[in-house]
């Protein structure tokens, strides 16, 4: 039995120690948002974060995650409680076919948890290892950057609240 | 004096096979459209007080008495929900968005207020433009505007009927307002209406709504299944699961046309988890409990394979055999005009050679399936393209009728053509069927690229000449290669007819009409875009075929996706020979033309106002294809032998576009998904077996790699056309264009490599 955290629950799996997390989590634990593409970690289809870090699931033997936390796409946000990236997604139009996008959603909060305010550079050095067949490209690009904008007036605007505060104490 | 075209082609002949062939029967009988035809009935509107499922055995959707079902398209029950089911498959392009929205149009509801729902298999879901239940082709918003638009009408005409009837006033003074029936200023639910509506009947025409009316139809609110594609909550093939379910990983022919020699089941069968060895069509399936252990036992299994001839076939082989092939005449495909005059008239003539290589379409989606036989019925859960054929080839491997087989229909993760065939559900229907067990079968990426059906290679002559105007006098293509349809009859023949009747049967069949296409006539696909767009005034298509036996499919943009680089190229050299600007060239030759001709000035004009940076290069080239016009300028620079595409400016006219976001969408990713061919598809042959296996091998465009893309929609009125493949046929000559531009290197062969 192999023990990890899985979206903030404690799982167990009887899965042998190689088989890769991606399918523990899809099969074994039924969360399906999390996508197959090249069982060689190449597209990041298959991306979740382990510890925080965005990690191609698909090569990873669930034994390596022992003791671990996993977030998935589902632990990101629901439909009804979407993340901020969620949230820019679906407003701009990202998702063409979509089936890249729980991969790539991973990779763009993994990106921005680092890098609050990242140049166009370092977003298409960030999400080179995510493939969109569909070519969603510009729009990831696009959302990431209003994320980003939009949490650094967010950052500004709490930064001047507390200052504003500090002065008024 | 314009002389009558003469173009000989199968199209249509695929249609007219399946427009007389039911499944839902499982008999041969007239379809609806035929029927309509017959009847008298004209255009895709739908007859009033004519049940739209009267001729069937069973109404497409099930419904109760307080609910509103007056078509298969629209429900609308009595607490308010607005139900679509949308005909058309939704792979990326945003159909179900842009059929939501033109029903929602006419029906009078904001698009996203509707719960769009996925039809299943029915014949009141046909494609109009195929005959059949199938979408491609960039064919679905074309072939169902008018259609869904009055079904739209004809139902908000029967809530105000019913809101009439029951108010006491009359249904001149209703009107209606996103998703409300307005009474006298007051606001009543189209759901109150419902019941009502549904006993009543209209017998008269609806107008539809003058398109100036329109506050849906041209807006931009985002994409019905956004949501669920941005939280992973989207529901695709791979998906799906039964209770009971085992997996199967079928370890697969390493050549197309090989068979099974031996099979040593002792290799694997101690193995964890291993249930059941299984010799298929395409290889030998390994059932186990979970995909681990049937991918890992199936990467084990001794297979002794029977090779085909292809297994003698290396890519270098292909390309001589068809340069050996340019000698002969080939047939004529298409003629006009007088040759020989026209190079007569010529005071520049130019001949090149161009070559397309074969290309795979590597959705993002591995090829899978699950499938269910019962004694009795059988269903199954895979992205398809083609959702009607497919249950015809369930029926069949599972032996039963079509009526006793159930699609249930998922969103597909890309597809591109390639989801048009569909080996991997004939292989889990007969581990299904054999085993007695529910089974998912889940292709790898290696399988996907190299067991799939792939976009032909080409390789294309053109000899042109210029006349002392300017103006192209003489315009002589060839193609040789193999053509698609034949491969495609032979998929869907199984697939479309009655599932009873015998393998050989169909086999046999597929086979004549093979011959038919072979040496009859030229497959349409095979040369469409080669000589067409200009003011050819003499003109002609030749085609040699060539085939080597790899499996070839549909890939986005079909023919036109080589074509229209041979074309685009060999203007800019016509125009450089002719030391004409290639703009102005490609103008003045398309004044029969002026639809395409408005896009290349437009693009033209954004062209002379783009900032270039030194060491950047423009080029520019323009194609028409699924009834759109399309003119692009690619921003290149190259560096030490590669080539960096930085932007690329779009204009298409596409007629009226319903949700223009979506188009500009389609239009980036055709870009993305015609660069990653233009600088780096190649499927290469090594003893008949596909060498490139996974993204390392075959790369795809990624983020870093991706241009900047501006896109510019022309304003037009006229009833929409193609938007999902039109983008893609320019990019690789646009960018062919800017490297010669930047090295003074013309680069006439795919993927474009410098010297
Ligand atoms: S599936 Fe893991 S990187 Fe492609
Ligand atoms: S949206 Fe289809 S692969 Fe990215």
């Amino acid at each position: 039995m192999i023990e990890f955290t899985l979206n903030g629950q404690v799982v167990q799996t009887d899965d042998t120690p190689d088989t890769p997390l991606l399918w523990v989590v899809r099969d074994t634990f039924k969360l399906k948002g999390s996508k197959f593409g090249c069982g060689a970690a190449l597209c990041g289809a298959c991306t979740m974060h382990i510890e925080g870090a965005a990690v191609k699931t698909c090569v990873l033997p669930v034994s390596a995650v022992a003791g671990k936390s996993i977030t998935t796409i589902e632990g990101i946000g629901t439909p009804d409680t979407m993340s901020a990236m969620q949230a820019a997604w679906a407003e701009q139009g990202v998702p063409q076919c979509g089936y890249c996008q729980s991969g790539q959603i991973m990779a763009a909060t993994a990106l921005l948890s680092n890098n609050p305010n990242p140049s166009d550079g370092d977003i298409e050095q960030a999400m080179s290892g995510n493939i969109c067949r569909c070519g969603c490209y510009p729009r990831i690009m696009q959302a990431i950057k209003s994320v980003a904008v939009q949490s650094q007036k967010d950052a500004a605007e709490v930064a001047s609240i507390s200052k504003a505060t500090e002065v008024f104490l | 004096m314009s002389q009558p075209v003469k173009t000989r082609g199968p199209e249509g002949s695929i249609e007219k096979a399946h427009n007389s062939i039911d499944t839902a029967n499982g008999s041969i009988a007239l379809s609806r459209r035929n029927f309509l035809k017959a009847a008298g009935v004209t255009g895709g509107g739908l007859v009033l007080g004519v049940s739209l499922t009267g001729c069937l055995s069973r109404p497409a959707l099930q419904t109760r008495a307080d609910t509103l079902s007056p078509n298969a398209f629209l429900q609308i029950t009595s607490d308010n929900v607005v139900r679509f089911y949308c005909p058309r498959d939704e792979m990326g392009q945003g159909i179900t968005t842009g059929l939501a929205t033109i029903i929602a149009e006419e029906l009078d509801i904001h698009p996203q207020l509707i719960e769009v729902k996925l039809a299943g298999v029915h014949a009141d879901y046909v494609n109009p433009g195929m005959g059949i239940q199938g979408t491609g082709a960039s064919k679905s918003v074309r072939e169902h505007y008018t259609q869904l638009r009055q079904a739209g009408a004809d139902t908000r005409a029967l809530l105000i009927h019913a809101a009439a009837q029951e108010k006491g006033v009359n249904p001149k003074d209703i009107t209606t307002d996103n998703g409300a029936i307005i009474v006298d200023g007051a606001r009543f639910q189209f759901g109150e209406f419902a019941e009502k509506a549904a006993k009543l009947s209209l017998d008269q025409q609806v107008l539809l709504k003058p398109s100036d009316q329109f506050k849906y139809i041209g807006t931009d609110f985002g994409r019905v299944d956004a949501v669920e594609k941005s939280t992973g909550t989207a529901m695709y093939g791979i998906d799906a699961e039964l209770p009971g379910m085992r997996y199967a990983v079928v370890k697969h022919i390493p050549v197309a046309g090989a068979s099974i020699k031996s099979v040593n089941e002792d290799s694997i069968k101690n193995m964890p988890g291993v249930l059941h060895i299984k010799t298929l069509p395409t290889g030998v399936g390994v059932v186990a409990e979970r995909y681990w252990q049937a991918k890992k036992a199936a990467a084990a299994l001794e297979v002794e394979w029977e090779l085909p001839e292809l297994a003698n076939v290396n890519s270098a082989q292909i390309k001589s055999d068809y340069q050996a092939a340019l000698s002969e005449g080939g047939e004529v495909g298409v003629e006009q005009g007088d040759l020989g005059q026209g190079f007569a008239a010529a005071t520049t003539v130019v001949e090149s050679e161009y070559w397309a290589p074969y290309l795979a379409h590597a959705p993002m989606e591995p090829m899978n399936a699950l499938v269910r036989v019962g004694k009795d019925d059988a269903e199954v859960w895979s992205g398809t393209q083609m959702p009607q054929p497919m249950r015809g080839l369930v029926a069949r491997h599972a032996g039963l009728s079509a009526d006793k087989v159930t699609v249930h229909p998922v969103y597909m993760g890309g597809a591109f053509g390639r989801r048009s065939f569909m080996s991997h559900v004939i292989e889990a229907t007969i581990l299904a069927k054999e085993t007695g067990e529910p089974i998912k079968v889940v292709w790898s990426r290696e399988s996907d690229m190299q067991n799939g059906v792939y976009r032909p290679a080409s390789l294309m002559t053109l000899k042109a000449g210029v006349d002392e105007n300017g103006k192209i006098s003489a315009w002589a293509a060839k193609r040789v290669g193999g053509n698609i349809n034949p491969d495609m009859m032979r998929t869907m023949l199984p697939a479309v007819l009655p599932g009873l009747v015998p393998e050989g049967a169909t086999n046999f069949v597929a086979d004549i009409i093979e011959s038919f296409n072979e040496s009859w006539s030229i497959d349409s696909a095979s040369i469409e875009g080669l000589c067409e767009n200009y003011d050819f005034p003499n003109r002609e298509a030749r085609h040699v075929t060539v085939n080597h036996g790899l499996p070839l499919m549909f890939w986005r943009a079909v023919g036109h996706s080589f074509t229209a680089f041979a074309k685009e190229v060999m203007i800019d050299e016509l125009a450089e020979q002719a030391k004409l600007d290639p703009v102005d060239f490609r103008i003045a030759n398309t004044e029969t033309n002026p639809r395409l001709q408005n896009v290349i000035r437009l693009a033209g004009e954004r062209m002379k106002h783009l900032e270039v940076p030194a060491g950047h290069s423009l080029g520019f080239a323009a194609h028409g294809s699924f009834e759109s016009d399309v003119a692009q300028v690619a921003q290149v620079s190259v560096d030490s032998g590669k080539i960096r595409v930085h932007k690329v400016v779009c204009v298409i006219d596409c007629g009226r576009a319903i949700n223009p976001d979506i188009v500009k969408g389609q239009i980036e990713g055709s870009i993305m998904f015609g660069l990653t061919a233009a600088l780096y598809g190649d499927i290469q042959l090594e003893n008949g077996a596909v060498k490139e296996s996974n993204f390392h091998n075959y790369p795809i465009l990624r983020m870093n790699e991706s241009p900047e893309v501006e896109v510019i929609i022309v304003k037009n009125d006229d009833a929409p056309t193609g938007a999902g493949e039109p983008g893609l046929p320019p990019i690789a000559p646009a960018v062919a264009n800017a490297v010669y531009q930047a090295t003074g290197q013309r680069l006439r062969s795919l993927p474009l490599t410098l010297a």
